[in-house]
């Protein structure tokens, strides 16, 4: 019993910063309907970011953290300005759309190998590393952090999604683009918010991961099961994401815990192969013609 | 109060407008009849904004009408789209807030939020559901509602009886009606042309995208041509 609550509080701690990184995937999905691959390269930069402005800058921590999710989110709105709008204006079909964005992400992840170079660089610690004793169970210090600061995040995005006025104009411009303009919505202005918000929590995500594992120019692949988890949820619908990512994450540390942290990939990509089978549009996702 | 002038709109490829003119004043109900494919959407999805053109001019109040839908909608000019295109995935009452998107008079929408429930009872009964609960004729009304939520001064309304039933198509050009009476310009594009010529003050008629015909909407339903290819009479 204790091991059992023991891995599903790390699932739940993992599965909650999977959270924040597939609310930025569903968020764009939800408006431009195709997935924006560079958001992997986003965190990646994000994790970046926090340790040099932890290392290099020396900033205290809160400092850093918040810097790095401010840097990233201009960089997800300069990515949206540079790879995607030039592609709305010529009202380009969705392919296109992913080529670009791989695009993006490969050069992302190629500058920082070229510049910052290949190797594995960890934070300085930040939080101590003895874990806290509750009960039985003992937490550790940057799990509990991550769940925290992850369920802090998504709280105040749903309160935006669902009680200000661009919340619903984010959720209008989800359901139908032409009706939204018609309401005098400006949804260029729309999607620059939702791109910024990705971008935010991405940064967030990056520097919680960096935290927990360490800085590489390959973190993105890890981004790769955040959307994973979007898609089990259902893309395109941010509760969804958040149910997909507690799950899969709870999915992934009681496998390793039970059977071999081997198969817990495996069994992450089985899950989707499953869901697309027999839900195509997920647990709670919108149905659409071509999930692209 | 619009103007159009020899415009010409290519749509995919397609001449879909070829040198159309046009004039509403204020506070007519002005129609445009047409079959399937005429052009009668193009020319309102011209008017608001989301389509290029290059030749021809549009104004309003004397002015070029900017090419940008939502600073037409601030301009006063509001269109209630083809299909209703209500946000299924919001509230009755989410979907006419929206409507006021632009508006910062908090005031005066609440008192517009009240004419509309007053308009359409219907809507303050469903206040709270979803709008992709309501049946055909409600999410009609609420597209109504949401675009008068705009305080608009020129409503174009595309086939707002379409795929409707009968008793509501008669409740549908009543409310046009009363609309107009809240002093409002309209213009209504329609497959219904019986209905649309009989609730109007001046119509046009568009075939591929030319006009063909104009004048008062009596002269037109009287016309023996109209009468044959959409009143379905036989001559």
């Amino acid at each position: 019993m204790t091991q059992f609550l023991q891995q599903l509080i790390n699932g739940l701690s993992i599965g909650s910063v999977y959270a924040l990184m597939a609310v930025g995937y569903s968020l764009v999905y939800s408006i431009m309907n195709f997935s924006n691959f560079a958001h992997g390269g986003v965190i990646m930069l994000g994790a970046y970011f926090g340790y040099y402005y932890l290392t290099a800058a020396g900033l205290p921590f809160p400092a850093a953290f918040i810097g790095a999710a401010l840097t990233t989110c201009l960089l997800a709105v300069i990515i949206e300005r540079g790879a995607y709008k030039p592609l709305r204006e010529r009202k380009a079909p969705f392919l296109y759309f992913i080529i670009s964005a791989m695009g993006t992400s490969i050069f992302l992840e190629n500058m920082v190998i070229a510049t910052i170079g290949p190797t594995f660089r960890s934070y300085p610690e930040v939080l101590s590393r003895t874990p806290i004793q509750i009960g039985s169970v003992s937490v550790g210090r940057l799990d509990l952090t991550m769940f925290f600061i992850s369920a802090i995040c998504l709280a105040l995005l749903v309160f935006f999604i669902d009680h200000t006025k661009m919340g619903k104009a984010i959720q209008a411009t989800a359901y139908n683009i032409k009706a939204s303009a018609l309401m005098g919505i400006n949804t260029d202005l729309v999607i620059i918010v939702v791109f910024a918000l990705g971008g935010f929590f991405a940064g967030i995500a990056g520097v919680l991961f960096g935290m927990k594992y360490t800085v590489y120019p390959q973190i993105g692949i890890i981004t790769n099961k955040s959307f994973i988890a979007a898609v089990f949820g259902g893309l395109g619908s941010l509760p969804g994401a958040v149910i997909g990512s507690i799950l899969l994450g709870i999915i992934e540390t009681i496998t390793s815990g039970y059977f071999s942290s081997q198969y817990r990939d495996l069994i992450a990509f089985v899950l989707l192969i499953a869901v697309l089978v027999f839900k195509p549009s997920g647990l709670m996702g919108k149905v659409t013609e071509d999930k692209a | 109060m619009l103007k159009v002038e020899n415009l010409n709109v290519y749509y995919g490829g397609i001449h879909a407008l070829k040198g159309v003119s046009l004039n509403i004043n204020k506070g007519e109900i002005v129609t445009i009849i047409g079959s399937n494919g005429a052009g009668k959407s193009t020319l309102l999805n011209t008017i608001s904004g989301f389509l290029k053109y290059k030749e021809g001019t549009i104004s309003y109040k004397e002015e070029k009408l900017p090419i940008n839908p939502n600073k037409v909608v601030k301009l006063g000019i509001c269109q209630v789209p083809e299909g209703r295109l209500v946000f299924a995935n919001l509230t009755v009452e989410d979907n006419l807030m929206l409507g006021a998107y632009l508006r910062k008079d908090t005031k005066k929408i609440k008192e517009d939020l009240e004419k509309v429930y007053t308009l359409f009872p219907r809507l303050k009964e469903r206040e709270r559901q979803m709008a992709g609960t309501l049946s055909g004729g409600e999410q009609q009304m609420l597209a109504m509602g949401r675009g008068l939520m705009s305080d608009p001064e020129l409503m174009l309304l595309d086939e707002p009886s379409l795929g409707l039933a009968p008793l509501l198509v008669q409740t549908v050009f009543d409310i046009i009606l009363d609309i107009r009476k809240m002093d409002k310009t309209i213009l209504l594009v329609e497959q219904n042309a019986y209905k649309a010529l009989s609730i109007a003050d001046r119509a046009y008629v568009l075939e591929q995208g030319r006009i063909k015909m104009e004048g008062s909407a009596k002269e037109i339903a009287e016309n023996p041509l109209v009468q044959e290819a959409y009143l379905g009479a036989k001559v």
